[in-house]
């Protein structure tokens, strides 16, 4: 696989292993396997401490792997650390630039380290902020802050950006407006982007595909739909019936996975179905046929937050 | 790597603060030490009892008079003029004797204070000299047959301030090395701007090169200050060549950069860094002799202290400074130093790390 033009990132058997207070080791990341295409938004999804950042850090030679391979672009991290660091993009998670430079000379400054590297304006203009071009990073909300770190990984117009938790600690539009600068990167300008949250309508949103990660293990890896449809019950189908409502007959439904009454006045249901286009037309053939009135019905879809809680066991929150 | 030169030499001159404290530190010490008159001589307060008693008593008061420094007191009563001396009132007291004994020989009793050595040497040599005055123009001898003619043949005066003086931009310098460096390297690591840089292709000793050079820089500024200020606005001397001054400046302060280097390996943060670069540097500066000449420690502790990289920087400074001397004189102190720039580049490079974890 290493040397295909249309792999990003590839990771062979990883592990990551730290010396653990008080003796013995502690496993970050464990035999973890993945490989990202060219061109596509790849996410990591998981908890705090799941070793989202540890992985993201070997990948881009800033930590070296207990074991296991891993490869940007077919160069080794380890072994072609220093042209693979110049085709890539890094924003390290929580992590600030110099206090006393204005935007423009930082990355004028780290234009200076690449052998081929954007004009400042350019990258400034590209995130709004070219009117900031003399202010201090200091001097900036949150989210403009956020968005100069990821442009400031993209002055060598680097061909894989890595962005670590680039939402974490932003306000609703903020980070909208960052999910935006994520589309504009992949989609218009065909960067692949590499990147960790712990949001799951983030990942929902701008990945088209999500490795769910947890106790330095890949639980799962599939696109969001299909890591949804994985769910024994991918859809819920909410409504509020007019009458009295059998309940065994709603459990005989195709692909009705689990019946339950939403409040307790026997006129509120939840289905947890397998698929919402498999059920429903049973569904509403059921209410005709039984003279049952049904309103307010909603189709939602599970999220994965819920593809998390079946695989862990536990919250994302946690 | 100009860029980052550049870069660096900015972000130094920006922080306006830090800068300010690294340049005013030092030159308060070079002011308050300039407002001291180091060589006025002592002023004695001096006791005389009888003083009324003619003629001796009055050709001493008279002798005593044309020195200038003592400040005299007429007491009647010797009790009370032992007890000012005891409560320390005065430094010496004078009785002068009542007349010419029958041998021809009357004593002038003097009284001193024996914990003050420097005003009682002044004070007895002084007052030994009017007495012999007095003894040679009561035997009649106008013109003695031998005559002291002293004349100084150190065309220079050197006083605590010129030996001060090139002590103190050592001080300084070491300051802003160890501690300026110490923090602002803990600060990048803690903001990840080190791990930032590992991010990209450039090299990390180049970053660390720019930052250690902007510093270089800003050393030698900072000693021209302290000498300018020392030298125009208090009357320093330095007798050497100020361009030597400044070679050994930048070679004492590789060594303490090194140093902050080292403090910043091994503290977690930056307040950690402030508080072990000062915990290294204040010792330092009494024991290898800013303030006080380290002959005055006990024999063990000299030669101890004589192993701190302070120390060889302080004294070749001295050398040039006060003894005029050239570095090439300074051979030992330079072998010193570079042994010290070694040492503290294999320490720095050993503890140096850029992220937080170990």
């Amino acid at each position: 696989m290493i040397g295909n033009d249309e792999v990003a990132v590839e990771v062979r058997d990883l592990v990551k292993e730290f010396p653990a207070p008080g003796g013995g080791k502690l496993r970050a990341v464990d035999r973890v396997s993945f490989g990202v295409h060219r061109g596509e938004v790849f996410g990591f999804l998981g908890p705090n401490g799941a070793g989202k950042t540890t992985t993201l850090e070997i990948v881009e030679g800033l930590q070296e792997p207990t074991s296991g391979t891993t490869s940007v672009l077919g160069l080794d991290s380890v072994r072609d650390r220093e042209g693979m660091k110049a085709r890539i993009g890094v924003q390290l998670q929580a992590g600030a630039y110099f206090r006393y430079l204005t935007l423009e000379e930082i990355l004028d400054l780290f234009g200076s380290f690449y052998p081929r590297a954007l004009p400042p304006a350019e990258l400034l203009d590209k995130v709004g902020l070219l009117d900031k071009r003399k202010a201090l990073v200091g001097e900036l909300s949150g989210g403009q802050a956020q968005r100069f770190s990821i442009v400031a990984s993209m002055v060598n117009d680097p061909e894989v950006v890595f962005l670590d938790e680039p939402t974490t600690g932003l306000d609703p539009q903020a980070r909208r407006n960052l999910w935006d600068l994520v589309e504009l990167i992949n989609r218009e300008e065909g960067k692949t982007v590499v990147m960790t949250t712990h949001y799951m309508d983030e990942a929902q949103v701008l990945c088209d595909r999500v490795a769910i990660i947890d106790h330095g293990r890949i639980q799962a890896l599939d696109t969001p739909l299909g890591l949804v449809r994985s769910l024994p019950a991918a859809y819920r189908i909410v409504f509020r019936a007019s009458g009295e409502v059998d309940e065994h007959a709603l459990r005989q439904l195709p692909g009705v996975h689990h019946v339950s009454p939403v409040r307790l006045n026997g006129f509120n249901w939840e289905l947890a179905v397998r698929r919402a286009a498999e059920t429903l037309p049973a569904f509403v053939e059921w209410s005709e046929s039984n003279g049952v009135e049904v309103e307010d019905v909603q189709v939602i879809p599970a999220t994965l937050e819920d593809v998390f809680l079946a695989l862990t066991g536990h919250s994302l929150r946690e | 790597m100009k860029k980052l030169f550049v870069a660096s030499v900015k972000m130094l001159y920006r922080d306006r603060q830090s800068l300010f404290w690294a340049l005013a530190f030092p030159v308060i010490f070079v002011v308050v030490f300039g407002l001291f008159d180091f060589n006025q001589a002592p002023n004695v307060r001096i006791d005389v009892v009888g003083a009324d008693r003619a003629p001796i008593g009055s050709a001493l008061i008279q002798g005593l008079d044309r020195v200038g420094s003592f400040d005299v007191h007429r007491t009647a009563s010797g009790a009370a003029a032992r007890r000012s001396l005891m409560d320390g009132d005065v430094d010496v007291v004078l009785l002068v004797p009542a007349q010419a004994s029958a041998t021809g020989s009357s004593d002038v009793e003097v009284l001193y204070n024996g914990s003050n050595f420097t005003t009682n040497q002044f004070a007895l040599t002084t007052i030994r000299q009017i007495v012999d005055g007095m003894n040679l123009r009561a035997s009649g001898i106008s013109r003695p047959p031998l005559v002291v003619q002293t004349r100084a043949v150190q065309a220079k005066t050197v006083d605590y301030y010129d030996f001060i003086l090139p002590g103190l931009v050592a001080m300084g310098v070491m300051n802003i090395s160890i501690v300026g460096m110490g923090v602002a390297v803990a600060r990048y690591r803690e903001q990840r701007i080190l791990k930032r840089i590992l991010a990209t292709p450039l090299r990390p000793i180049r970053f660390l090169s720019a930052q250690v050079l902007a510093r270089l820089l800003l050393s030698v500024v900072q000693s021209a200050l302290i000498l300018g200020v020392g030298v125009f606005a208090f009357g320093g001397h330095v007798y050497g060549n100020v361009l030597w001054l400044f070679v050994l400046v930048v070679l004492g302060n590789l060594v303490f950069l090194n140093l902050g280097f080292a403090v910043a390996g091994v503290a977690s943060n930056p307040d950690a860094a402030q508080g072990l670069g000062q915990a290294l540097a204040l010792p330092m500066m009494f024991f290898s002799g800013v303030f006080f000449p380290i002959e005055s420690l006990p024999r063990v502790v000299e030669t101890l202290v004589r192993y701190l990289p302070l120390t060889p920087l302080l004294d070749a400074m001295r050398a040039v400074a006060i003894d005029g001397k050239s570095i090439t004189a300074t051979g030992v102190q330079l072998l010193q130093l570079g042994i010290w720039v070694l040492v503290s580049f294999a320490l720095a490079t050993r503890l140096f790390r850029f992220s937080e974890a170990r």
